[in-house]
This record gives C-alpha cells, sequence and structure tokens, in this order.
C-alpha cells in the first residue's frame, strides 16, 4: 500500500503515535512520501488527518514512531528547525505587516539583503499574479488575494516541504477551483512535496497523486485517486469516496461462476470475484441506470420499484427510488415519469461489494 | 423628544452630581487655587516657588515614573510572552498562578514588604550572603531609587501582564504557528509577529501604569523617604507642614500636565490606528 521506506523518500512517517492527554489520536500511521509527490490526506473531521499534519510539522508532540524529512528524523526538533513551510486554514498573515513584509519574512530570517528581497518578492507575486501589491496592508486584501500571499510567503523560501491545512476552505467556489488549479500548476513547476488536508473528495481527487483515506487515527487506505475511487478497499472508503446507496445482497456458489439474489428482483449469474454469503453493495448515484423493469440484462441486478421524486440538477435528472421500504438517488441522462413502475439496474462490476459484517463494523461519513 | 431625554437627565442625575461634587468641583479649585494669589488675582508665583524648591524632585519623579513604566514593559512582556509560547507545562502553569498574586496587595502593603526585604540587612541580602553569592561587605540598602522602581514594578507587572497575557491569547494562534513554520525562534516571534498585534493593549497597560505610580504617596514615603523624592509626597509634606496649599496645588498641576502628556500619547496613537483601519 505505501511506497517502500528508504532514505530517499522526502517524508517517512513511522508508526507515529500521537494523543491528547490520555486521548489516543493516531494509532501508530506509517506513510512514505515521495520527493516532489502530492498527497492529499482526506477524512471527515476529527479523524486525525490535521493532526497528522500539525505533527509533521512540529506543532504537536508525538507520543511514539519517527518523522524522517530526507532520511532524517525531525520528532523532537522544534517547528522552526524543520524548514518546511505551511498555509492554513485562516491565511495566518501577519495584519501589521505589508505583502512584502509578509512574502518576505522568511527570507529575512534567513539574512537575505533587503534588495535581494525586494527583488525576490517581486518574483513570487508576479507568479501568483499580485505584481505591483508589495506595499498593500494584508488587510485591505480579498480571501483569494490573502491567501495567495500566504502560498508566496510559504513558497518565497523555496521549501522542499510544503504543508496545506485546509487551505481552500474558506474561499468562495470560484476562487477556490482557480487556487486548486495555481497550487498544482505550482508543484509541478518548482517539485516540491505537498502534503494537503482536506474534507473535500473533489480537491483531494485533482490535485493529489496520491490519496490517505483516514479513518479514527488510522489510514484506511492510500492510492492514486483512481485506486481509492474504484477500488475502496472497506465499506468506509467507498462510503467516503461518494458511494453512499447501500444494498444488502446474497451471494451463492452456483455452477461455474456465482448467483447474486438481491431481496427483490431475479438471481444474476456472474463470474465476478466476490465474496460468497450475505453481502453488503455500495454504489455512486450514477452507477445506477433506469429502464424497464421486466427486461433481464447480463452481469447487472434489476431492482422493481416507483420512481417517487425527480430533480434536475443541470446535465442529468437525479431520481429517488421507492424499492420496498427503501429509497435509493440515482442519476439517469433521461427523463422518466413519476410515479410509474421502474427498473433499477445496477451492474455488478461497479458495485463495491464488502461481507455484511465487516459493512456493519465501518464508519459512515 | 424631551420626555425621554429629560428622564435620562434624572437617571444620570446622581452620578452627575457625584462627579461634580467630588471631582470636577475640587479639580476646578485646585486648578484656581494654583493660579490666583490669597485675594483672587492671576498669578504664577506658585509655580516659581514649586519650581524653585522642587525641580529636582519633579526630574526624580519623571525619571523614576519613565524607568519604571519602561521596566514594567519589558518584564510583563517577558512574563505574557511565556505564558503564550511557553512549552514547558508546569512551567506556565506555576507562572500562571503566581504572577497575579502582587494584584491583591496594596502600595501601602509592598512598600512595606519591600521595606524589610531591600534593606542593607534585610531579606534579600541576608540570602544572597547565606547563598554564598555575595559577601556580607558588600552588602547596600537597597531602599533609595531603586527601592520604588522595584516597588513599582513588582506591583504594576501583574496589571499589565494581565492585560498583555489576555490579548495574545486572543491572536489567531495560527499566525504564530506561521512564523515558527518558517523558521523564527520563539524570542522572534514574540518581539516581531505577536508583540505588534497587541500593541494597542500594552500602550493602555502601561499609561494606566504611569499614572498609577505618579499619584502613589505610599512608597516613595516609605522605601525612600529622603531627599530627593516624589512630587505626591513633597505635595503631603506642603499642606502637612505648612499648611500651604497653593504650591501643593500647583505641584498638582505639574503631576496633571505629566499625566495628560502620557494620555496625549495614547490618544495620538489611538487615533492613528482608527484611521489606519
Amino acid at each position: 500500500m505505501t511506497v517502500t521506506s528508504s532514505g530517499s523518500a522526502a517524508i517517512d512517517i513511522d508508526h507515529l503515535k500521537v494523543s491528547y492527554g490520555n486521548n489516543r489520536v493516531l494509532h501508530g500511521v506509517s506513510l512514505s512520501v515521495a520527493k516532489g509527490e502530492f498527497i492529499a490526506i482526506l477524512g471527515s473531521s476529527g479523524c486525525g488527518k490535521t493532526t497528522l499534519l500539525r505533527t509533521i510539522a512540529g506543532f504537536q508532540k508525538a507520543s511514539g514512531g519517527a518523522i524522517r524529512l530526507f532520511g532524517r528524523d525531525v520528532v523532537d526538533m522544534p517547528p522552526e528547525k524543520r524548514g518546511m513551510a505551511m498555509m492554513f486554514q485562516s491565511y495566518a498573515l501577519w495584519p501589521h505587516m505589508s505583502v512584502l513584509g509578509n512574502v518576505g519574512y522568511g527570507l529575512r530570517l534567513r539574512g537575505v539583503s533587503r534588495e535581494e528581497i525586494r527583488k525576490r518578492v517581486a518574483e513570487v507575486l508576479r507568479m501568483l499574479n499580485l505584481s505591483g501589491l508589495e506595499d498593500r496592508k494584508v488587510t485591505n486584501l480579498s480571501g483569494g488575494q490573502r491567501q495567495r500571499v500566504a502560498l508566496g510567503r510559504a513558497l518565497a523560501i523555496e521549501p522542499e516541504i510544503l504543508l496545506l491545512d485546509e487551505p481552500l476552505s474558506n474561499l468562495d467556489a470560484k476562487v477556490r477551483l482557480q487556487l486548486r488549479t495555481e497550487i498544482k500548476t505550482l508543484q509541478s513547476r518548482l517539485g516540491f512535496t505537498a502534503i494537503h488536508v482536506t474534507h473535500d473528495r473533489e480537491e483531494a481527487m485533482t490535485m493529489a497523486d496520491r490519496i490517505v483515506v483516514m479513518d479514527a487515527g488510522h489510514i484506511a487506505q492510500v492510492g492514486t485517486p483512481k485506486e481509492v475511487f474504484d477500488n475502496p478497499v472497506s465499506p468506509f472508503v467507498a462510503s467516503f469516496m461518494g458511494a453512499e446507496n447501500t444494498l444488502h445482497l446474497d451471494v451463492r456458489a452456483s455452477g461455474a461462476g456465482i448467483e447474486v439474489k438481491a431481496e427483490q428482483g431475479h438471481a444474476v449469474q456472474w463470474n465476478g470475484d466476490v465474496p460468497v454469503g450475505p453481502v453488503t453493495a455500495y454504489f455512486r448515484d450514477d452507477v445506477a441506470s433506469l429502464g424497464d423493469p421486466s427486461v433481464a440484462i447480463e452481469g447487472s441486478i434489476v431492482l422493481p420499484g416507483t420512481i417517487t421524486q425527480r430533480t434536475y440538477p443541470g446535465g442529468h435528472y437525479r431520481y429517488v427510488v421507492a424499492i420496498a421500504d427503501r429509497h435509493f438517488t440515482v442519476t439517469d441522462d433521461d427523463y422518466h415519469e413519476l410515479d410509474r413502475p421502474v427498473g433499477l439496474r445496477l451492474p455488478l462490476a461497479s458495485l463495491h461489494l464488502f461481507p455484511s459484517e465487516q459493512s456493519q463494523g465501518g464508519f459512515h461519513a | 423628544m424631551t420626555r425621554p431625554s429629560f428622564f435620562g437627565l434624572l437617571l444620570i442625575a446622581p452620578a452627575l452630581a457625584m462627579i461634580g461634587a467630588l471631582f470636577l468641583y475640587p479639580l476646578g479649585f485646585s486648578l484656581a487655587a494654583a493660579f490666583t494669589d490669597g485675594s483672587g488675582n492671576p498669578t504664577l508665583a506658585h509655580f516659581a516657588k514649586a519650581y524653585e524648591l522642587y525641580s529636582t524632585d519633579i526630574l526624580f519623579t519623571l525619571f523614576i515614573v519613565v524607568t519604571a513604566t519602561i521596566l514594567t514593559g519589558v518584564v510583563s512582556i517577558a512574563i505574557a510572552g511565556i505564558l503564550t509560547l511557553g512549552e514547558t507545562p508546569w512551567l506556565v502553569a506555576i507562572l500562571r498562578n503566581l504572577y497575579r498574586w502582587p494584584l491583591f496587595i496594596p502600595f501601602i502593603v509592598a512598600a512595606q514588604c519591600m521595606r524589610t526585604f531591600l534593606a542593607k540587612n534585610g531579606l534579600m541580602n541576608n540570602s544572597l550572603v547565606a547563598m554564598g553569592i555575595m559577601e556580607p561587605i558588600q552588602a547596600t540598602s537597597l531602599l533609595d531609587w531603586r527601592g520604588i522602581i522595584i516597588t513599582f514594578v513588582w506591583k504594576q507587572v501583574p496589571f499589565v501582564t494581565l492585560m498583555v497575557a489576555g490579548a495574545m491569547a486572543s491572536v489567531d494562534r495560527s499566525t504564530i504557528e506561521a512564523g515558527r513554520n518558517l523558521g523564527a525562534s520563539r524570542p522572534r516571534v514574540l518581539i516581531e509577529l505577536v508583540l505588534p498585534q497587541v500593541a494597542q493593549t500594552l500602550l493602555v497597560g502601561l499609561v494606566l501604569s504611569f499614572v498609577t505610580m505618579l499619584s502613589v504617596l505610599s512608597v516613595p514615603m516609605m522605601v525612600a523617604g529622603s531627599q530627593p523624592t516624589m512630587l505626591t509626597v513633597d505635595m503631603a509634606f506642603r499642606i502637612n507642614s505648612y499648611g500651604d496649599y497653593a504650591t501643593a496645588n500647583a505641584l498638582g498641576v505639574i503631576s496633571y500636565a505629566i499625566s495628560g502628556i502620557a494620555a496625549w500619547i495614547y490618544l495620538r496613537h489611538n487615533v492613528k490606528r482608527e484611521v489606519q483601519a
């Protein structure tokens, strides 16, 4: 699951444990991040993702384990010696300083001369489309500009590692999308290693090379966005990645393959690799489709139901389909009448199937 | 329109009367007395006399109060800084519990304590000698200008620290972390990032301390006693020994003028901040 631990890894986290008093928040997290990689740590609030980031930065003491940056153990090092840069959710700009003062502060700490600071800050600001704002007070900037200044402040010291603590979540949707692209572009251009904490799935998917899904102080899954999205390893990851509809199915061996049967609907023969016994299927709105309830389709289970609600969020319709006493949300490109019998088609290959006992133990986001 | 304002006036009338009778009238009276002779003619003779007799004490007072204010500021910033940025939980806890105590001790008790603590054979020198840090022959009394400053600082530090530490606690924590993250040591974070954000509160605390110290009689009287001394002692002396209210009033006006300068510095800074914001 993780890249092999070696001295070449930019960040190597080894069985990291963190506690607040008697309350353990991280239970031995291990993760290896390669140089130049963009990692997103994804999880719901309280899962320990921010604690993990703050422990890497040095603001939170570890109670066990190691953090190695390029092979050097920093677990007992104060934050100012670790040589990383960080972006904060609240921007964390210094209100008594100008843009120049904020962006140039890291350089000032490194003893760079006044003229050199001005020159390098100007370069950074040009990169961020903030040219000419050097002498502006940061309190007179918009949210997007402030977070750009914070990004500039972090990048001015040319860090090897950039930590991002939900830096986009205070911004409005349009600016957020812009900055997402800008950060990603700068990262590929400058080649720094980035760890981005977020609870926004789409943000993680679009920005990261690999996603780390965290759940209750453990890493639930690590993989490329596609791996995590298409092949979640647990019910928690499946529902966190958007497969929020669940359906109980019964899987039995039958001939060469298996036979899958829902409470309603007909049994379907299949040759996929699935656990035998009672299973719970997790699926996203968009893998299901609607059709004639009487037509059997190979490799799909068809559940008879009625459409109870239809909305048009744009691009496709969204339906609520009642099957017995359950309701499912389904997106479908075609227009269907309300209160008509309909078949909910679920292609077995697109369902995430887990043995039912396991799914009961999982946490649902 | 008239009815509510009439009732409003009625409501604040007792308070207004108290301020008038107990503050404005005596203030006006002493101001008038400072600038008039026995028969009511305007004169600056009282000021000439006050200057002639007490010019050294005026400078001495200024020196004591300014020095004590600066030291109070430095010590308060250090304590508030440790409380805000300290990473040794037990040290922070002890400091947090200890630093407020002098707030509850009156100036006169503080002065009495300092008499026994700072004297030639006082607790401080005896302890230093007992610990072998100092030879008995080196022991000197600190019961002079140094004693006054030490007592003032000891008494005012908790007050200013209380205000400054409160302001530091409400500073966005991530602005501190951003500084350390970029490589700033804690002292640099305190001076360059935290202090400018609480400068306003620090200034208020220091101006209030300045005015308080200017008006304390017991400390200079008990701790130092001899010449030169502070204006409060001189005023008490003019009144108690000579019944010379005129010169005492002139010295009072000089005290107002000194605290007026402090108030002016404060207001000017305040207005500048508001214009910027």
